[in-house]
């Protein structure tokens, strides 16, 4: 799946905005991962990855990370955000000085991390560029909606549901933060960014103010 | 299959805010909601959230093996059978350090058809996959990517007749061409983009030089496309890496 890289907004917003990811492969380094992903999560914990999860188990806005530390399995697959640059210099350097041999990949703007992968002496292996939307765009819901419902890739966030919490922002029932971890909810994997989507529906209540 | 119980439904509506695809329908005469079968993708969102204060909405069997492959590929939750992979089911650029399926001259084509949020019929799926293999993209097998057990034979792209009408939140076009085949791949889906009812979104593969750059991409000017400025990078930490 490629359900981290095709985020959309502008492009400002996007660079807040990076998603990581612990991979192992079928029929190489898929037996007792879990060592490993307890290590993978000791260094994002300690880092302040804002948001992480296990699509098995859901993501920690969710659930207490005990419970998703408990449940890891062969069938795990750990990712998550940051939202600084210095975050991921940080992660990819800890990361390969603890040589687990696992598959790590880092999604974002690549104005933002191939400097951050030359700052941690990384070398990149291979990029899965994004093109963009084709066909039928005018099906798609508003710009705002898209930027919000495109931070879960497998779109487990309905349109309507994000529309329906700007109004409730709108109406003062519920604060920007509130609204972003309901949202935020709905994707099990961990990568959606509460903290952008905070600032995304912000920016949409001050304009219609 | 997901269905509404009209015995419990009170018609509040609840339920549309919360439908990835607009599967849920009001109807009028019976003030009572309804699940468009046609267009309900099994993503079990609603299930999952446990929505309805009612708990008018229920989960029945899944009839047939394209229910179920609906179901398996809409909810990420679901691991994949063949590929054994969770969310859409395939690796694309995940692994790649390590399994070396795209090789330094290849370029990954990884097509998500539906996204974002539109969903789309297979039938739209089998033109997109039809047009890359026409344009000589040699798709993924079957224990690469789920699509491909839908297809009799990858060489066409063609998919079996029978699961035309399946609706999906999205799934993916996966396979890989030579860098010098890249342009006319992508002219091939510059054409078929007009022909479907749905979106796709694309996604290249390039094994990459040591600072992350390519000149693989370099036709994308010639044919009007925006260079692209995001992307998911491999950063080379998986064993063995794959120096192929």
């Amino acid at each position: 799946m490629t359900h981290s890289l095709h985020r959309s907004g502008t492009i400002e917003s996007q660079k807040k905005d990076f998603n990581w990811f612990m991979y192992q492969t079928k029929g190489v380094n898929d037996v007792n991962i879990k060592p490993k992903a307890l290590e993978f999560i000791a260094v994002v914990e300690a880092l302040g990855s804002e948001n992480w999860g296990d699509v098995k188990s859901g993501p920690i806005t969710r659930y207490p990370v005990d419970y998703i530390r408990d449940h890891i399995t062969d069938k795990s697959r750990l990712r998550g955000v940051f939202t600084k640059r210095s975050q991921i210099v940080e992660f990819m350097r800890q990361i390969k000085e603890k040589d687990l041999g696992m598959s790590v990949v880092v999604t974002g703007v690549l104005s933002e991390v191939l400097p951050a992968c030359k700052e941690a002496e990384v070398i990149p292996h291979s990029i899965n560029y994004s093109l963009g939307v084709w066909g039928k765009t005018e099906i798609l819901p508003d710009d705002t909606t898209l930027s919000i419902t495109t931070m879960c890739g497998h779109h487990m966030i309905p349109p309507k549901f994000v529309q329906h919490m700007i109004d409730q922002v709108k109406k003062g029932k519920l604060t920007e933060e509130e609204a972003a971890i309901k949202l935020c909810n709905f994707c099990y994997c961990g990568i959606f960014n509460q903290v952008r989507c905070a600032e995304i529906i912000q920016d949409v209540v001050n304009k219609d103010k | 299959m997901t269905v509404i119980n009209v015995e419990k439904c009170i018609g509040c509506k609840i339920c549309q805010k919360y439908c990835t695809v607009d599967a849920f329908v009001f109807n009028k005469e019976e003030r009572k909601m309804h699940v468009d079968q046609d267009r309900c993708t099994e993503c079990y969102v609603c299930l999952r959230q446990n929505i309805c204060p009612q708990g008018a909405i229920e989960p029945v069997e899944l009839v047939n093996f394209y229910k179920q492959f609906q179901h398996v590929i809409s909810d990420p939750v679901e691991n994949h059978g063949v590929t054994g992979v969770t969310g859409r089911g395939t690796e694309e650029v995940k692994t790649n350090d390590v399994t070396g399926r795209i090789q330094k001259g290849e370029i990954g084509i990884c097509i998500d058809m539906g996204r974002p949020g539109a969903g789309v019929y297979l039938r739209d799926a089998e033109k997109v996959a039809m047009a890359c293999a026409k344009s000589g993209v040699k798709l993924a097998p079957a224990e690469h990517t789920p699509l491909a057990t839908l297809m009799p034979d990858i060489t066409t792209g063609k998919l079996v007749d029978e699961c035309h009408d399946y609706h999906l939140l999205s799934v993916i076009v996966e396979g890989k061409c030579q860098e010098e085949e890249l342009k006319q791949v992508m002219e091939g889906l510059q054409q078929v983009a007009k022909e479907i009812e749905t979106v796709f979104s694309l996604g290249l593969i390039v094994r990459t030089d040591e600072n992350g750059e390519t000149e693989a991409l370099n036709c994308l000017d010639e044919l009007g496309i925006p260079q692209p400025f995001r992307g998911k990078v491999n950063v080379g930490l998986g064993k063995p890496l794959s120096l192929a």
